[in-house]
Order: structure tokens, then C-alpha cells, then sequence
């Protein structure tokens, strides 16, 4: 059967880019019986120049608050990887130039140098030169630039450089109708949607009560806020250019030695969209444009032995990463004279060692064994300077220390016992041994300040951190047998069964630090190839893996050592053991008991560490936030699983110019002791590829692909169980004690008092992807009495993300307040049920033909039309426009909607 | 223990079946072939600038210079074909590609391997290409007047998409490495030779894989995110993706796969969108008072704890630093 090469081209909205083989095969790939020897021969070198024209046009500025600089006739997505974003001319560039010795000539000296793209930011130039069989240089340039967004817009100065500043007219923005009354609004709260002339103006409800902006809010506040803050915003756009240089030696010191060397530089800049929080108390967020700055350099050196029977290769691989930009420090938008900072990927080094060894026994039997040794180190200062006061106890240590080792060992023994019967048995050994010291560091969250008593450490509040670091560790130990039997000339059967053992831990943890330190996975695997008959082939193939594991739901203590220290401060005074010796004692984790409000108090540790039943207080474990798991609760990559693999696949050659293909794959995943957390991930991808070649000098082909991907997690939104009080629910006037609809309780008495195990509570998402993806081809050659060949190919993609939910959530029915009256049917709470996502469309469609004409057997002109059109729907964007969200700065960024032309034209020449 | 003793099994088994295979192949040495072109005129005289295919651009490619002592003749591969010399209408030794008339895959790979099984090749046999009866000619092509395809990034993966057909589709997604643009090759991650690594990887694993481009979330960080340094594609899948930036599911119900404390337990759904009916409550509560939840809307999770690959900040535990 035909393979079904060179049936489809590269993306078509690579418009400019011809590559140098290409062109070579377009001006000298005449019919081979016309070819001369010499044609046939000698390497031919060819250049390409011309022009193409780019025409994009994009609906992406759905929100005009602040209107995208950017002009309409750009189109930064589609550009995304060909630098083609702007409406214009870009020079095409392309050469193929070669040569040295003939192959008659008893020279061995070869030369190519290569140049692809050069008018766009995607250039790429290489030399490659040597004499074939004695030594061979290689040098490269390469660039490569990702676009991300030209819809993005900030208000921060100072992109280029780390340190982030707001203009100094900028007015914290807030909604002073969000609190007080329709005659004196008082809001003073941070509120972005003050940004927004239509969402900041709407009326709010406070307590009940539906309040209206004054006239001096429209009037002033807001319009002065507008005014001083939408002026600062304005587009940056974000991308990632990468610069690579490289340069790579190989000699061959005789027939079975040789030694290569090889460096690699690569500069990465741009600007990358960085999220951040200034507090941890108000939680206002901002998205920055990150600036790039990194270095990554990588060596390679390697000797290697070739013989009759064995080989040998002992190789050098370094990598070192160097980040310019150490952190990143911002205003707060909310408080222009606090800032708060992040730090950058930190610098770091990876060294390794690897030995290959081969020997074939004889031509049937082969053992292959590697070893490599690799050191990754990280040692860059900590970004503390100006940060004193989240640090009141220091630090530790000034620096990480980091250090990983990573050993590997790989055997593999491959057998053919005889001409029917083959047999594979591999191990595979590694060890990522994370020797990086942990200790433990006290800190504030940014811009928080003190409060509470803590319950270990006097002088300190209760909202102090008190976090070890966990250096993680992984083993990995496996084994794969295969056995291959051919039963007949036109069938065979594979079997073979895996073995894998993980073991994760962490050096200098007071405690197990992973959820599961073992997990075990048995594959056991089947295919049978058959061909049915001489046009006919088809394989099928199952494999059925089973994981367990032994998961413990307190490894997320290893994170905070105070829970294996008995407090006695605080809220922790009067407690005999620390916060794991009870967990531990009593069966729990921090989830505490899986009860309601207990119906006799409980006293003594139970009452500090699981009040009313409720989960650890996070202070008596050193922790600001609440860092337990739900009971049941089993991170998917560390969870007992079932999973079931089937792979068909059929392949007819119905005669020498029609061949067809069909393949359908399916996954199913099966989470099945995970009461919380994934549950399931299945998948199907069915594949269809027909191609018909009419004659020698016109084929054409199509091919559909459907892939369809679901998966199911499941979780609970439990509250705390706590008395009726006037605080904690928004009830109001005595009469308003219901829930509407009382699906699990029909009093706000009853759903507070039970919240933990409030059934109505637990929730389940199911996301489900689909997509669709159909392309066809067409190539015609000896058009225009055979000077003309022209080809063509369309792709289409429909791709379809539904998001499901089922669960709910309660809401305060807003018309009830505090010494309101009472509300129709009392009602205090609303039970609001879960609703779908939008469904998410993304839709691409893409023509390219191209024709080229031989004006004669060394020049062409190629000519070469394009058109590209991206409509994405995604609600993701919904919240980054002016108007949507109250505490995190809008973006203004916009989902790809775009249509773009191209029209390109090159003279093509061979010598 | 008991791994090693599966595995000391195995091996007495296959040295068993070695030292039986090893008792009766002794390699035939080859006949000697005259690899000159006066070797190749023996072939050339017929199969000339006529044939149908372009025979002679292997005197293009590294293949066909002579001056390299290495390089083969054209008997050297396709046999010494004695009868094919007598008659022509007989198949030659070694007949590669498909077809009816082709050698069996293991006789054309065993002509290739013969000078190309160290380097990359080294891990060739029991690898899954081998182990699918894949020959090499499956993908390369030394006759071939346009060169061969896979050894250009531009070109590469249409011969890697001709069986990988699921991944050609995933490579026309909204979210994607430069493959479809020819700035990447499936080489680039994989070495379709066989590996060490997972999947046909080029390093040992797939986080090692990916740290050749990626370095900057290499660390070791202070504090490390669990799946992280487990395997990137715990939440990452590299061939193509509706949900940027190549994520198996969005967040943040991809991060509420693991994590269930604080708001990681809350529900999210429709009506926690700007627009959704919690946000605006049935229209019972006023736009300007409810906002919709930062852990949804924009970059979910990362509107805070944007460094997921970890922190190297003191206070970074949580990844907000």
C-alpha cells in the first residue's frame, strides 16, 4: 500500500515560507524520465525572492472603553508563529546553496548553506560544511517568535524593566453606590468596575435596599476616575522571541570512532502576561506584562565507538539557564504607596552523564544497556530586599541550595528465537533524589499585617505562615516484557505486560510528603496485525492497566512541621498533643470529622482542633490558609486507576490509485476509589483518509479526523457548622427562616448548624471536547503544456468545548436585611442550581493554492494565494473586559477573530 | 526482590533462546559487492535517467559519495541479485518499500541497520516502530530527487502524520507548538528511532524532554508544585490543545482535579460567569454589588497563583510569589 506521504503541506498560513527542499524539488523536480544525468546527479543550489502580501482583518475589539491601538489590519494570532501579523509587503527570502566535490570526483568535501525566511522574524540560516567521512562543521541561526496577545492593556509603567508603577494620577477606582444610600453614596471599597461607564453607573442593593448613584457620583466621582485611570491604559503586546545560535563539530577519528561536540545558545525576550495578588488580605489582582529576559545555553560532547559487533557512546549534556529578571515588583492598584513582588524562574544547571553500550550476540540477539548520572543545581539569592516586614523571624537560609540527582538505568534485551518469534524484556530504572535542604520559613502574606495571637510563637499573630519546604523525590523501577509471534505469512499476534513501580518521598520532610508513596501499575497488552489479503491490512490492539496505590491524606502536613508541636498560645492554649498526634490518634485528617454540628459539646483536644466538628483551624497548624483536602479527595497522578486502551486500524489499497484508511482509538480511564477529585477521562478519535492518485500527474486526497474527550470531577463545597446568629446569615427579619427550594433543608437554622455535610454542597463537573477537523488535497502537474503545476489544500477545523455542572449554591435572597420586614414565603436564602458553561466554539478554516510555472528547466515563478479565517467564542475572555469583575484589573485582551489574506509571488532559480 | 527475580527469569529465558539462536547464526558473511560506480553500472546501465523513478539522485544525498569509503554501492543494499541480473522481470534481493514484491521488513531494515545501528538507532530494536513492523523506508527515502523529507523540520511531520493522524489533526488547534508552522519536528521531542524515554522521548523522561526548551521551570525551586516535577503532562498535552496554553482541561477545574481546600472546593459553574444568574442573582442583586469570582473569570486560578511551575520566593508557598 501506498503510504500516504506528501499528501498534505505544511500549514497554509506559512504564506512566505518555501523551503529550500521544496524549491528544489518545485525547479528541478521535472519528470524523472526527462531528466538529465546531471539534473539527476548534482546537487542543485536554488534562490527564491519575491513577495508576499498579507491582508489581515480582525473583529477582535469587542469592548471599545479603551479602544486597541492596535489597528484592525493586524492579526496577532495568526501570526502567532510566522511573524505574518501586519497588513503588508514582507520580503521572501530563501536560498539553498550547495555544493563541493561531485560524487564521481574522489572529493568528499560537501557544503550547504541554507537561509529560509529572512524578511521575517522567523529567519533561519545554517551552514553545514565538511568532508564526508573525516569531519563535518555545523553552524545555525535560528529565530522564533510566538505571539500572545496585541488586545492586552495595562495601566503600569515601566515594561522593560522590574519594577511596575502606576501613573501618579491614578485614582483607586471604586463604586460609591455600593454602600450607603441613594441620597449619600460611601463605598470607598476597591472596585474595578468603576472603570466601566455602564456597569460602574448601575444601581446597587445595599441591605436590601436598591441604591441609586448620586448626582454627584455620576457627575465627579466616577467620571474623574474614569478620566484619570482609562487614559493610563494602553496596548503592550505580549510574544516571546526566541534567538538561537548554534555551532556543532563532529570528526571521525577512524572507522569505528568519532567524537561531535555541539553548543547551543538561546536568547529568549518579549513579554509575557504575568497575574499577581498585591495582598493577601484584599486580594486585588493585576496582570502584568512580565518582561523576558533568559539565557539557556546547552553543550553536548560525545565519543563514540562503532564496531563489528558492539558499540559504544559515552555522552556530556549541560544545560545552563541564566533569568536576567530576578522578580518583579508593582504597586498595589488599590494603594499606590504599597507594593508587593514576585520572583522570577530562578537560574539553575543541569549536568548529565550518560553511558550507551551495545552488543549484538549475534544477528538475532541484542542487549543495549544506559547509564546516566545528571546534577541539577539552583543557588540564585532569595528577592527579599524591601520585603523586611513580611519576614519577622528572617530567613533561614539566603539561598536555596537546590540540588537533584537523577541516575537512570535502562537494559533492554531484544531476542528473534527464531523467524516466527520475537522477544523483548526491558528495565528501566530512575531516580530523581531531590537533595535540596528544607527548612522552615515564617512570613506574612505581602502587605497583611499582624493579627490574632499565634498559637507556637510569641509576639507572632495567628496569620503567620510557618511552611517547610518539601524537596521532592520520585523513583521510578520498570519492566516490559514483549513477546511477538507470527503465527502465519498474514498474521501475527503481540502480547506483552509492563510493571511499574513509583516511589515518591521527600529528603528531610518530618513527615511523608506524598499522597501516595507507592503506586504500582500491571499493564497487560495484546495487538494481532493481520493482512487480510494482498490489498487489505488491519490491526487491533487492547491493553488493560490497573494502578494502586497507598494514598495518606495527612501527606499535605508535611508542608506546615508546627502540626507535630503541641501550641500553647492562642487558640491552641489548653491542648495536651499537637495537631497530628490527634488527627492521627482519632482516625482524621484536617477535614476533622465527616459531621454536622455535634449534639453534645465536645471538650478537651477535640474542641481546639475540630470545633463543632469543623476542620483544623489553619493557625494551629502554622497556616494562614486552609490547606487540608476533602476526605476522598485523590490527586488524579497518584490515584488507584483502571485504564483500558483499544486501538484499530484498517488500511485498503483498493487498486494502485485509490487507497483508503480508517483508524478509532479509544481511552477510558477510571478513577474508581476516588470519591472527590477526578473521577473519569475517556476519549475516542476516529480517523478516515481517502487519497486517489487519477494519474502520475494529478492526485488528490481528504481526511477527517473526530476526536472526542470527556472528563468527570467531582467535589464539595462544605461550609462550617456554626449556631444561628444574626451574623452569619443574611436572615433579617425573624420571619425570613426558609430556603427556596428546600432541596436538603428548609431552614437556614438547619443548613448552618449541618454545613459541613450539607449534601446540596457536593457538586460534579463533566468537560466534554469535541472536534472536528477535515482537509483535502489536490495537486495537478503538465497544466499549460506542462510548464504549470498547480496544488491545493483546505483544512477546516470545528472544535466544540461544553462545560457541564451539576450541584448548587445558596445565595442570601438580597431583599432581605437586617430589621427589614419579612420577605414573601420567608425567605432568607435562595438555593441557586448550577448551570452549563457557554459552550466554547473555536472554528478555522484555511485555503492555500499554489501554482508554479517552469519558465525554463532552471527558473520558476511561484505564485501562491492564502486565506485563513479564526473565529474563536470563548467566555474565558468574558473576564478580562472593562465592566466584568470587581477585583482583578481588566485586560481588555479578546479571543482570535480573524480572516487574513495572503498573495505571494517568487522567481525561483537553479544552478 | 521479587522485580529482581522476574528480571534475572527473564534473562535466563533470552540467554537460553540466545545461546540456542547463537549455535546456528553465524552470519553467512556477505558476498563481497563492489561498491564503486563501476559496481553501479551494473545497475545503471538499466535503471538510468529514464526510470521511472529518480534512481540516480542517491548520488545527490550522503549515500552516493564516493569518496567516503563508507558510502555503498548499489549491491551493497539491494543485494548482488544474480537472478534479477538474468532476468529482469525477477525482483532484485532486497526490494524495499511495500508491495507485493517487497522484502520481508526485517531484510530491508537488517541492509540499514547493518552500517546505521549505533546512535539514534541504538535503541531500535524491541522499539514500538520496530515492534509495528515500521521498515525505514517507511519514512526515508534515498531516491528521491526532492530530498529526504524527514530530515527538514518543514517537511518532517507529513511523514509522521501519515500513521499519526490524530496528532496532524491536534496540530491545527488553537493552542500548539510551531509544528504546523515548520518551526518544529516531531524529532525535536521524539526520536521515532527508539529511546530510553517514554514515548519515543530523545531524553529519559518527559519533564527532562521538555527542559530542553523549557529550562525556566526546571528549578529546583523552594517551593515545588507535586505534579510539576511528577510529569509535565499531568496538565499539559504537547500535540495540540482547545484550552491554552496546551492544557487537558482548563482551569480552574483542571486545578479542582487535586485541590479541594479553601475555594479550590467551591463550585463553579455558569452562573458565577459576569453574566451568569448567581452573578446577577435572577436579577435579584445589582451587577455593581456582585462580582464575579476572580477563581473563574479571567485567568482563574492564575489571577493569584500564577507561578504553577513553582517559586523560588520565600514567601512563595502558595505560588502568588
Amino acid at each position: 500500500m501506498k503510504t500516504n506521504m506528501n499528501r498534505f503541506p505544511v500549514r497554509l498560513s506559512v504564506a512566505a515560507v518555501n523551503s529550500a527542499l521544496l524549491a528544489m524539488a518545485m525547479v528541478s523536480g521535472v519528470h524523472a524520465q526527462d531528466a538529465t544525468v546531471a539534473e539527476l546527479t548534482q546537487p542543485s543550489s536554488t534562490v527564491e525572492i519575491g513577495a508576499t502580501y498579507v491582508n489581515p482583518t480582525n473583529s477582535e475589539n469587542r469592548n471599545n472603553v479603551v479602544p486597541n491601538s492596535n489597528a484592525s489590519n493586524t492579526s496577532y494570532k495568526f501570526g502567532e508563529y510566522n511573524g505574518l501579523q501586519k497588513q503588508g509587503t514582507t520580503a521572501i527570502l530563501n536560498f539553498d546553496l550547495r555544493g563541493g566535490g561531485a560524487y564521481d570526483s574522489g572529493d568528499a568535501t560537501r557544503y550547504r548553506i541554507t537561509g529560509t525566511d529572512l524578511g521575517l522574524e522567523t529567519r533561519n540560516l545554517s551552514a553545514d560544511f565538511g568532508k564526508q567521512g573525516s569531519y563535518r562543521i555545523n553552524l545555525g541561526y535560528d529565530e522564533l517568535l510566538r505571539n500572545r496577545s496585541d488586545s492586552y492593556q495595562t495601566p503600569y509603567l515601566g515594561e522593560g524593566g522590574n519594577f511596575f508603577t502606576l501613573p501618579s494620577n491614578w485614582l483607586k477606582p471604586v463604586v460609591p453606590q455600593t454602600a450607603g444610600t441613594a441620597t449619600t453614596n460611601t463605598s470607598t471599597g476597591m472596585n474595578f468596575r468603576a472603570l466601566d461607564p455602564v456597569a460602574g453607573t448601575a444601581n446597587a442593593l445595599v441591605a436590601g435596599v436598591v441604591v441609586a448613584p448620586t448626582a454627584t457620583t455620576l457627575g465627579t466621582t466616577l467620571p474623574t476616575i474614569r478620566a484619570a485611570d482609562l487614559a493610563a491604559f494602553r496596548n503592550v503586546n505580549l510574544y516571546t522571541k526566541r534567538s538561537a545560535t548554534n555551532a556543532g563539530v563532529s570528526f571521525e577519528i577512524d572507522n569505528q570512532w568519532n567524537v561531535k561536540a555541539s553548543i547551543k545558545r538561546e536568547n529568549k525576550t518579549g513579554y509575557k502576561p504575568l497575574s499577581v495578588v498585591t495582598s493577601q488580605a484584599t486580594e486585588f489582582g493585576a496582570t502584568l506584562a512580565d518582561p523576558i529576559s533568559q539565557t539557556t545555553d546547552q553543550y553536548n560532547v560525545s565519543l563514540n565507538y562503532r564496531g563489528e559487533k558492539s558499540f559504544f557512546s559515552a555522552e556530556y549534556y549541560g544545560s545552563v539557564f541564566v533569568n536576567d529578571i530576578k522578580s518583579v515588583t508593582w504597586n498595589d492598584v488599590s494603594d499606590m504607596s504599597k507594593t508587593a513582588t514576585v520572583a522570577g524562574a530562578p537560574s539553575n544547571q543541569f549536568h548529565q552523564f550518560n553511558l550507551t553500550g551495545g552488543h549484538n550476540y549475534s544477528s538475532a540477539t541484542k542487549l543495549v544497556v544506559n547509564a546516566s548520572y545528571a546534577r541539577n543545581t539552583q543557588d540564585d539569592a532569595f528577592v527579599t530586599a524591601g520585603q523586611n516586614a513580611q519576614f519577622p523571624l528572617g530567613l533561614p537560609v539566603q539561598s536555596l541550595g537546590g540540588l537533584v540527582v537523577t541516575t537512570a538505568f535502562n537494559a533492554k534485551l531484544t531476542s528473534k528465537v527464531n523467524q516466527d518469534l520475537g522477544l523483548t524484556a526491558n528495565y528501566k530504572y530512575e531516580n530523581r533524589d531531590n537533595q535540596t535542604p528544607v527548612q522552615t520559613y515564617f512570613f506574612q502574606d505581602a502587605n497583611e499585617a499582624k493579627s490574632g495571637v499565634n498559637a507556637f510563637l510569641a509576639g507572632q499573630g495567628s496569620n503567620l505562615n510557618m511552611y517547610a519546604n518539601r524537596a521532592y523525590s520520585k523513583k521510578l523501577s520498570q519492566l516490559n516484557l514483549d513477546a511477538d509471534y507470527k503465527v502465519n505469512r498474514d498474521n501475527a499476534v503481540k502480547v506483552g505486560y509492563d510493571a511499574q513501580q513509583i516511589d515518591r518521598s521527600c529528603n528531610g520532610s518530618w513527615i511523608n510528603c506524598a499522597d501516595a508513596p507507592t503506586t504500582k501499575e500491571n499493564t497487560l497488552r495484546a495487538q494481532w496485525r493481520a493482512r487480510i489479503n494482498d490489498d487489505l491490512s488491519a490491526k487491533l490492539g487492547y491493553a488493560r492497566s490497573q494502578r494502586t496505590v497507598n494514598y495518606d491524606e495527612n501527606a499535605f502536613l508535611a508542608l506546615v512541621p508546627y502540626a507535630s508541636v503541641v501550641p500553647t498560645l492562642g487558640a491552641g492554649v489548653g491542648a495536651t498533643q499537637s495537631a497530628y498526634a490527634f488527627m492521627t490518634a482519632n482516625g482524621l485528617t484536617g477535614f476533622g470529622p465527616l459531621a454536622g454540628w455535634p449534639t453534645t459539646a465536645l471538650t478537651g483536644n477535640a474542641a481546639i482542633y475540630t470545633p463543632n466538628n469543623n476542620i483544623v483551624p489553619q493557625a494551629l497548624y502554622g497556616s494562614r490558609n486552609n490547606i487540608n483536602e476533602l476526605i476522598g479527595l485523590r490527586r488524579f497522578n497518584m490515584a488507584d486507576r483502571n485504564r483500558d486502551k483499544v486501538r484499530t486500524s484498517l488500511n485498503w489499497q483498493a487498486n494502485e490509485a485509490f487507497s483508503l484508511q480508517a483508524s478509532y482509538d479509544y481511552d477510558n480511564d477510571n478513577y474508581q476509589n476516588s470519591v472527590y477529585g477526578l473521577q473519569s477521562a475517556k476519549g475516542r478519535t476516529l480517523n478516515l483518509e481517502g487519497a486517489y492518485d487519477v494519474s502520475e500527474d494529478f492526485s488528490t486526497s481528504v481526511f477527517y479526523t473526530n476526536e472526542d474527550k470527556t472528563s468527570n470531577n467531582a467535589g464539595d463545597a462544605y461550609g462550617a457548622n456554626a449556631p444561628l446568629t444574626a451574623t452569619n446569615v443574611f436572615v433579617g427579619n425573624a420571619g425570613n427562616t426558609n430556603i427556596s427550594p428546600s432541596v436538603c433543608y428548609a431552614t437556614i437554622a438547619g443548613k448552618v448548624r449541618d454545613a459541613k455535610v450539607d449534601p446540596c454542597l457536593q457538586w460534579s463537573n463533566q468537560m466534554h471536547d469535541k472536534v472536528d477537523t477535515l482537509g483535502w488535497t489536490f495537486k495537478k502537474k503538465g497544466l499549460m503544456a506542462g510548464k504549470l503545476e498547480m496544488t491545493a489544500a483546505v483544512i477546516w477545523t470545528r472544535a466544540r468545548t461544553d462545560i457541564d455542572v451539576t450541584g448548587g449554591s445558596y445565595v442570601a435572597n438580597p431583599q432581605a436585611a437586617l430589621a427589614s420586614v419579612a420577605q414573601p414565603g420567608g425567605i432568607a436564602n435562595y438555593y441557586i442550581a448550577a448551570s452549563a458553561f457557554p459552550t466554547v466554539t473555536t472554528d478555522t478554516s484555511e485555503v492555500r493554492v499554489t501554482g508554479r510555472y517552469a519558465m525554463d528547466k532552471k527558473s520558476a515563478v511561484r505564485m501562491s494565494y492564502g486565506y485563513s479565517q479564526t473565529k474563536a467564542v470563548d467566555w474565558t475572555y468574558d473576564g478580562y473586559q472593562f465592566g466584568t469583575g470587581t477585583n482583578y484589573l481588566p485586560t481588555n485582551e479578546q479571543s482570535p477573530n480573524y480572516v487574513v489574506q495572503t498573495l505571494g509571488i517568487a522567481y525561483i532559480f537553479a544552478f | 526482590m521479587k522485580l529482581l527475580q522476574k528480571i534475572l527469569g527473564v534473562c535466563v529465558l533470552l540467554g537460553a533462546a540466545t545461546f540456542g539462536v547463537a549455535a546456528h547464526a553465524a552470519d553467512a558473511a556477505p558476498a563481497a559487492v563492489d561498491r564503486t560506480l563501476k559496481g553501479d553500472a551494473v545497475c545503471t546501465r538499466c535503471h538510468d535517467e529514464g526510470s521511472d523513478k529518480a534512481i540516480l539522485s542517491v548520488y545527490k544525498t550522503r549515500h552516493g559519495n564516493k569518496a567516503d569509503e563508507r558510502t555503498p554501492g548499489c549491491q551493497s543494499c539491494h543485494g548482488s541479485s544474480a537472478t534479477h541480473l538474468k532476468d529482469k522481470a525477477l525482483p532484485t534481493d532486497v526490494v524495499f518499500g511495500k508491495g507485493k514484491t517487497a522484502s520481508p521488513v526485517a531484510v530491508q531494515n537488517k541492509t540499514c541497520i547493518s552500517c546505521h545501528q549505533a546512535g539514534k538507532r541504538t535503541h531500535w530494536e524491541g522499539s514500538q516502530h520496530q515492534g509495528q513492523d515500521m521498515a525505514c523506508t517507511s519514512c526515508h527515502s534515498n531516491h528521491n530527487n526532492g530530498g529526504d523529507k524527514v530530515l527538514s523540520k518543514a517537511t518532517q511531520p507529513e511523514v509522521c502524520f501519515a500513521c499519526h493522524k490524530a496528532e496532524r489533526a491536534q496540530t491545527h488547534r488553537i493552542s500548539t507548538h510551531p509544528i504546523a508552522a515548520g518551526k518544529m519536528g516531531c524529532s525535536d521531542c521524539h526520536n521515532p528511532h527508539g529511546s530510553t524515554g517514554p514515548k519515543l522521548l530523545v531524553k529519559n523522561s518527559i519533564n527532562e524532554t521538555c527542559y530542553t526548551c523549557h529550562a525556566e521551570k526546571r528549578g529546583p525551586f523552594l517551593w515545588e508544585h507535586g505534579p510539576v516535577t511528577d510529569d509535565c503532562s499531568n496538565c499539559h498535552t504537547p500535540h495540540g490543545s482547545t484550552n491554552t496554553p496546551l492544557l487537558k482541561t482548563r482551569a480552574p477545574f483542571l486545578c479542582q482535579e487535586c485541590h479541594s481546600g479553601d475555594h479550590g472546593k467551591n463550585i463553579y459553574s455558569g452562573g458565577n460567569l459576569p453574566s451568569g444568574n448567581i452573578t446577577g442573582v435572577n436579577g435579584l442583586q445589582g451587577v455593581a454589588n456582585q462580582g464575579a469570582p476572580a477563581q473563574l473569570n479571567g485567568r482563574a486560578c492564575m489571577n493569584c497563583h500564577s507561578l504553577v511551575h513553582g517559586s523560588n520566593h520565600p514567601a512563595g508557598a502558595k505560588f502568588q510569589r
